[in-house]
């Protein structure tokens, strides 16, 4: 008798097997349908209201709905949007720019911050069940989804509008074709200071790096700290070292080792990679040099480094523009005032000017009309000026923390701090986006952090940290 | 003489007894504390700004400029719609109501066909279900969405015919999914526990209800049910807070819908790029937590009586 019921759920377990490995034969097909359905659900959410009750019973009376508002309803074409942008006035600025857009043009598009944006979009492609478009932090993880077909190539009229200088598309642009659009930008190679101590002090605003290092001498001798630095973030802990050294290597050696180097054409310890990696160590390990709250510069969080340069701990401060959210309650931005905090480029050696960028690139999962659309929005200049109004009025006004090196924003719509942001952005001829976005994972967001931070602490050399890292690049 | 010394004897060992017997209550009492603390700081950095938080620990809240503010429980509270915790607090009911409830009610009746009724193979099929509990749910969760999101097809290879074995419902990105996801997973969990509680209720009481001709229904409603009344209670309690608490679940089930969002995602997207907003994340945690402590509350009695049921089998 047992034996009868055994044999019973084996067949079912093959049979369940079976079904599951064919499932998913026709994965192309899959993910249009997917994508459909996604669609039509969000339709479904819209037309309820938000009664949990509601909710409740339109789902389990799914095929009950009334047929004529949804019918209505899926006549507009829906658009949804991913991406890692998700706090308030970030994801609120967004949705209402592209909510706004959507209106003027019959489309209903949706607007998705996802804190676990990384690790998500991976398990809706594999679901089947992507956006129709998500914004990309990083143009590695672009070219590898370009590369096993989940994004589609931008339809020629995001192509054609697309507001932004070659340097920045280029992010975009995987063997040739055009998968991601530019819609938003960092800048990295900043130094935030105060004006009014600097003139206290006689200092001038450095215009090479000699300059800078000459600056930082005069300071230590006049009883000043020159710099603040931490680079504690959790698990990221070392990437404010790495943004040094990359500012460093584009400095010394110039773009082209700079693309060599992320290439991985010449190793992680060439010489001149470990030249700028012990530039940086010389630097901070200097006598007097570094002000950390935290005690040491790798205890210190990257965030609390605000406070100490208000209060006057330290005079300069090397970080990106995005900073500016972590400048104390209440402080001023370049207006002239006592307090107010301002910055200047961090000086380049050669005066070739180079821009280390970060920046984030929208790309799409399918090629309909209404998703192209909204993705050549959000590629012009329209849409950065918009979202700038947006997330300024949604911030309460002062700095948005929002950048776009779109050609052709009115830049009265930003702050003037941000003014000069976007002048330093928009002048710079050599571009080059953050190292370790573009490094494979296991480099770019693992050992050159780890073994960085080791270094920073005095463990092991830049020579040493140098070989470590090469000897965890992926083959 | 001998009496004397054991009458002494007697004393001290009491005092003895007495001063081990409060070790454990110290130790418990150590640990309780110990164990708070965090939660503790937690709440008091909620009532802090900003920039008291960047600057110093929790324990200096009394030396912090302006004191105690609840301009975090504000900015917590009133947040776009985007990303409205209000709104996202009543996603997570319209989720953690019928995630507790449907599995509740499908294991109960499970749970008593194991018991009492006697059909063919009962015990292989318990087992079965009891043996899902070893299934880590989380190399369930991919496959689980292709199904939502495309059903499940069988192609007969020799006659080229595709068979559609579950159609496609188009659950992803909807509360359904987090409800069908929850309940399979905390079955196995239900019926187990339901079952080892039916099965110690007297067979008398069966058997006379049997004389008086119920059928297995009404001794289900009338009978079983009732008093099965703490075990429910403390099951309810434990699956309300592992899905109000789901993060990974809600996540991946419906991560892409906005609309859909427990409380849970809400409070991980608070934070921001860079963590620039790591200071409300205090505040949203306790308006999270809210909920849970008063199901728990208010369900508490029933919860070590639960918890004992049917471990002590007569």
């Amino acid at each position: 008798m047992k034996n009868t019921w055994l044999r019973l759920l084996a067949a079912l377990f093959s049979l369940a097997l079976v079904a599951s490995a064919c499932g998913s034969d026709s994965p192309v097909d899959d993910a249009v349908e997917a994508v459909d359905e996604a669609a039509d659900e969000v339709v479904e959410e819209v037309t309820g209201d938000d009664d949990e009750e509601a909710m409740e019973e339109e789902a389990m009376e799914e095929e009950e709905a009334p047929e004529e508002e949804a019918m209505e309803e899926e006549d507009k074409p829906v658009v949804t949007v991913t991406g890692p942008e998700r706090d308030e006035s970030e994801a609120g600025a967004i949705q209402e720019v592209l909510g706004a857009f959507g209106e003027a043009n019959g489309i209903e598009v949706t607007y998705t911050g996802d804190a676990d944006w990384e690790a998500n979009i991976n398990v809706q492609v594999e679901g089947n069940n992507p956006p129709n478009l998500s914004i990309f932090p990083q143009p590695g993880k672009l070219a590898d989804f370009a590369r096993a077909g989940n994004v589609v190539p931008l339809a020629d009229n995001v192509v054609d509008g697309m507001a932004w200088s070659e340097a920045w598309t280029v992010f975009g642009n995987v063997d040739g074709t055009q998968y991601g659009a530019p819609v938003k930008a960092d800048l990295k190679s900043l130094v935030w200071y105060k004006p009014a101590a600097f003139e206290a002090n006689g200092y001038e605003v450095p215009t090479t790096f000699d300059d800078f290092v000459a600056l930082t001498g005069t300071m230590i001798a006049d009883g000043n700290t020159p710099l603040c630095v931490g680079i504690e973030s959790g698990q990221a802990t070392g990437w404010t070292y790495t943004d040094w050294v990359e500012d460093m290597v584009l400095r010394q050696h110039g773009a082209d080792v700079y693309d060599q180097w992320v290439a991985h054409d010449i190793p992680f310890n060439d010489p001149q990679i470990v030249e700028s990696m012990q530039t940086v160590l010389d630097l901070w390990a200097t006598d007097g040099m570094v002000f950390s709250s935290g005690g040491s510069i790798a205890a210190t969080a990257f965030q609390d480094n605000g406070q100490p340069l208000v209060d006057g701990d330290c005079m300069m401060h090397r970080q990106a523009s995005f900073y500016s959210a972590f400048i104390p309650e209440g402080t001023a931005f370049a207006d002239g005032s006592e307090d107010a905090v301002d910055v200047f480029y961090f000086p380049d050696l050669n005066g070739d000017a180079p821009v280390l960028g970060a920046g984030t690139l929208v790309a799409a999962f399918d090629d309909n009309e209404a998703t192209m659309m909204v993705a050549e929005y959000m590629a012009g200049a329209e849409y950065a000026e918009a979202r700038q109004k947006a997330q300024t009025a949604l911030k309460g006004g002062g700095l948005s923390g929002f950048l776009s090196a779109a050609e052709g924003q009115d830049p009265s719509v930003y702050a003037p701090l941000e003014q000069s942001f976007l002048q330093i952005l928009q002048s710079a001829a050599i571009v080059r986006f953050d190292a370790s976005d573009l490094m494979p994972a296991d480099v770019g967001a693992g050992t050159f952090w780890s073994e960085g931070t080791s270094a920073v602490n005095g463990d092991q050399d830049a020579a040493e940290a140098a070989e470590k890292i090469e000897a965890s690049w992926p083959s | 003489m001998t009496a004397i010394s054991n009458k002494g004897g007697g004393g001290v060992g009491k005092a003895i007894y007495r001063v081990l017997g409060s070790i454990p209550t110290g130790v418990l009492w150590f640990l309780v504390i110990v164990w708070s603390i965090p939660t503790f700081g937690l709440a008091v950095n909620s009532f802090r700004g900003r920039d008291a938080q960047r600057n110093a620990g929790w324990w200096n809240v009394f030396s912090d400029e302006g004191g105690p503010t609840l301009n975090n429980y504000e900015e917590v509270l009133t947040s776009s719609s985007t990303n409205s915790i209000l709104e996202s607090l009543a996603n997570s009911f319209a989720i953690a109501i019928p995630a507790t409830i449907i599995p509740i009610a499908i294991a109960a009746f499970a749970a008593y066909a194991f018991a009492w009724i006697d059909f063919k193979g009962r015990e292989w099929l318990f087992i079965a279900t009891v043996s899902l509990l070893a299934v880590p749910l989380q190399v369930a969760l991919i496959p689980l969405l292709q199904l939502y999101s495309g059903g499940a097809h069988l192609t007969l290879p020799w006659i080229d015919k595709t068979l559609t074995l579950i159609p496609d419902f188009g659950l992803a990105g909807s509360s359904a999914a987090i409800w069908l996801t929850h309940t399979g997973f905390g079955l196995p969990f239900a019926i187990f526990l339901l079952h080892n509680y039916i099965t110690s209720l007297p067979k008398d009481v069966f058997e006379s209800a049997r004389l008086d001709g119920a059928d297995h229904f009404t001794i289900f409603w009338r009978i079983v049910l009732p008093l099965s009344v703490p075990v429910l209670a403390a099951f309810a309690i434990f699956q309300f807070l592992w899905t109000w608490n789901d993060f990974l679940i809600a996540n991946t089930m419906a991560g892409s819908n906005p609309e859909a969002r427990p409380t849970t995602i809400a409070i991980a997207n608070l934070a921001g790029d860079y963590g620039r907003n790591e200071h409300l994340l205090g505040a949203g945690a306790f308006v999270q937590a809210f909920f849970p402590l008063v199901v728990f509350f208010s369900l508490q009695r029933y919860f070590v009586r639960g918890l004992l049921a049917g471990s002590v089998k007569g």
